[in-house]
């Protein structure tokens, strides 16, 4: 039983992650992209390249995870959503974004392959500690540090405030001499960097594997409908419940009633609160 | 007045430009290869790729069929099965082909053979879900590869006659091909008079198999039979073992056995009593593989920088299903649809790399059963393996 919850933790964590970018991206340009899962795809990719095929050690791996990753965050801002945003209010994000992503997905099949592949030790420790093992804590303990950082980022930094002016009222923020541009898309960059953080970490669990991406951008979305948009707190919530269910759903009922669950806990969340469990009810001025 | 000539010469230069085009679609006997090229299922397609590959070349210098040039339409259908219907319609309509090999995987040939054969395209079959031959439904589908009730067959009598277990753990995944065989798994096993102590199905994706592995050996297992062609799955359910310090026996479908999950393993060491439903021709005896698989790796290695680094037997088939086209048309001596069907339907024993087959006009799966061989996991040597021990 305990490790049916360490690793639901550990799978929930990356769903968190997946949904705290959702969110951070959300906040400055209010799209959902779809390439959200492909970021962690890269931190996972490029960290074994690094590590298995260029024999990087682990901290300079990590950080060119985390590189990779935050150009890939550039990238989706710059290409996907910019210009976009810049010429229609209605929804196209979401086919540039679907676009950019399939397309990150095939040139990385292409490249890495299409099969699974190793993602080395980051930190020594054999295989026999079970739910100690570090493939379960290291996205956990990324997930804690990722949640801590971005709320005090939220709330001590000017960077944070701008965010938040932002997501309040970009026109506002606009008039307030706010370069709404430039907060877009370093909130892509550090979208980004967390993304090629957490594949990093969740690489020993996740392994090496280029289809990863739209997995987690289906998961991450559900995680953040169910704790609701634009809520940190929200985000935790939701990824580790889905986490858990998915896992003792496998657990008690086998595995083929796991996407059910995780459908159905989003279906239920939606019914009874539309906008999360944790988001702000949205409230129209008349 | 003019305009009339003007059309009437319009029309004389479509008539000679179509006539052009058969005259030049009649050189060459148009083979169409739907093969998962990229995506998701393309390792044993990159693989029986390079047997296709070289036996056109063989073919063409060897004067081609019957007298005409083979010309390859190769179609990279991505695993998606809408694009291997679109892309066989294409084939069939747009480019004419005259046979049809393919597609590799069973989930998108489920969706081409029944269009194939409402057009009337002779199809070899490269898929193992049984479904897939019907020569009532599908009276121009002809299997090469072995169905998946044989792997499965194969590896039950394994873990039954030859290992002596009886507590079996099934575990399958979600995806349809998983689900399918590991019911069919049971239902083998049935037959045999055994019920699993345990079964259970996962996410191919799952990170974690540690609770199902607890589960088995809790409910007594002494077998546990994997079901699913997913690499990741199957390294993680090694992997699990391995941690577990349990040393029961793993006996399923190839995958198990695939050289891409012996990277993914936490040892090497893992890898061991494990053992896999193969095939006689690429598997040594006495240290030595049978004439036929040795010739044609001797002749391929070249062409793959001398080394083989994946499992040979989806060359061997490849290569066959290929060279089956040849077979057919020179014993018809027709490309005729009906002719080649009778062919076929009187084939017995033709003796292929991969395996030596016979069709029937009521059985249109080719490979024998005593082409079937269990071999250990652990022993890849140049796409083939040791048998397991008896």
């Amino acid at each position: 039983m305990l490790s049916v919850i360490v690793s639901g933790l550990a799978v929930g964590a990356v769903y968190v992650i997946t949904a705290l970018i959702y969110n951070l991206m959300y906040s400055t340009s209010k799209v959902l992209s779809v390439t959200t899962g492909h970021i962690c795809m890269l931190g996972g990719v490029f960290g074994a390249w690094f590590t298995t095929v260029l024999g990087w050690p682990v901290l300079p791996a990590l950080l060119g995870a985390v590189a990779i990753g935050t150009l890939f965050g550039v990238v989706t801002e710059l290409v996907a959503v910019r210009r976009v945003l810049a010429r229609s209010d209605e929804h196209l994000w979401l086919l540039s974004t679907l676009a950019l992503a399939t397309m990150t997905q095939q040139a990385v099949g292409l490249w890495w392959g299409t099969e699974p592949r190793r993602f080395p030790r980051v930190i020594p420790q054999d295989f026999s500690h079970g739910a100690a093992d570090q493939k379960f804590w290291l996205p956990i303990g990324v997930m804690v540090v990722a949640a801590l950082g971005l709320e005090l980022f939220y709330r001590r930094t000017m960077w944070g405030k701008l965010f938040q002016a932002t997501s309040e009222d970009a026109f506002a923020a606009r008039a307030r001499g706010i370069s709404t541009d430039r907060v877009r898309m370093m909130s892509y960059a550090i979208s980004g960097a967390l993304g090629g953080l957490g594949g990093f970490a969740a690489g020993q669990l996740t392994f090496a594997y280029f289809a990863l991406g739209l997995t987690l951008t289906l998961n991450g979305f559900i995680a953040i409908a169910v704790g609701g948009l634009g809520s940190s707190v929200g985000a935790l919530v939701g990824g580790l419940a889905l986490g858990l269910l998915s896992a003792f759903a496998t657990y008690l009922f086998g595995g083929e009633f796991q996407q059910t669950i995780a459908v159905g806990l989003l279906m239920l969340v939606l019914l009874i609160r539309p906008e999360g469990l944790f988001g702000a009810r949205g409230v129209r001025a008349v | 007045m003019r305009h009339l000539v003007q059309a009437i010469a319009l029309a004389c230069c479509s008539v000679l430009a179509t006539a052009g085009s058969s005259a030049m679609a009649q050189e060459t006997v148009r083979i169409g290869w739907l093969s998962s090229l990229t995506g998701p299922l393309s390792s044993a397609a990159i693989a029986e790729n390079q047997g296709v590959v070289f036996a056109v070349d063989e073919i063409n210098k060897a004067g081609g069929i019957l007298g005409r040039k083979v010309e390859l339409l190769t179609r990279d259908t991505a695993g998606d099965p809408v694009k291997a219907v679109n892309l066989a319609q294409q084939l069939v309509f747009a480019d004419k082909a005259q046979f049809i090999i393919g597609p590799v995987n069973s989930g998108e040939a489920l969706a081409t053979v029944p269009s194939l054969a409402r057009a009337g395209i002779p199809n070899i079959i490269i898929g193992s879900l049984d479904e897939l031959t019907n020569p009532a439904k599908y009276p121009l589908a002809f299997r090469t590869i072995n169905t998946n009730t044989q792997w499965i067959a194969a590896a039950n009598a394994y873990a039954i006659d030859v290992l002596k277990r009886r507590k079996v753990a099934i575990i399958g995944d979600t995806s349809g091909y998983g689900t399918a065989s590991a019911k069919a798994a049971a239902a083998l096993l049935a037959k045999a008079g055994i019920t699993p102590v345990y079964s259970v199905l996962v996410d191919p994706n799952k990170t974690d198999l540690t609770d199902e592995m607890t589960k088995a050996r809790a409910a007594g297992a002494d077998v546990v039979m994997p079901w699913s062609a997913a690499t990741g799955l199957c390294a993680r359910l090694l992997n699990t073992r391995g941690d577990m310090g349990w040393d029961v026996p793993i006996v399923g479908h190839p995958s198990v056995m695939a050289l891409p999950l012996k990277a993914l393993l936490n040892k090497p060491s893992y890898w061991g009593n494990t053992f896999a439903a193969g095939y006689v021709s690429t598997t040594y005896r006495d240290g030595k593989l049978p004439e036929r698989t040795q010739a044609l790796m001797d002749a391929v290695k070249p062409a793959l920088g001398g080394e083989i680094g994946f499992t040979f037997w989806w060359v061997a088939l490849g290569y066959d299903s290929m060279k089956l086209v040849v077979y057919a048309a020179t014993k018809a001596d027709s490309l005729d649809p009906q002719k080649i069907k009778d062919a076929l339907e009187h084939t017995s024993d033709y003796a292929g790399v991969y395996g030596t087959y016979s069709w029937s006009p009521t059985e249109h799966n080719g490979f024998p059963d005593s082409g079937m061989a269990m071999d250990s996991a652990d022993t890849f040597n140049e796409g083939s393996y040791q048998a397991a021990p008896r």
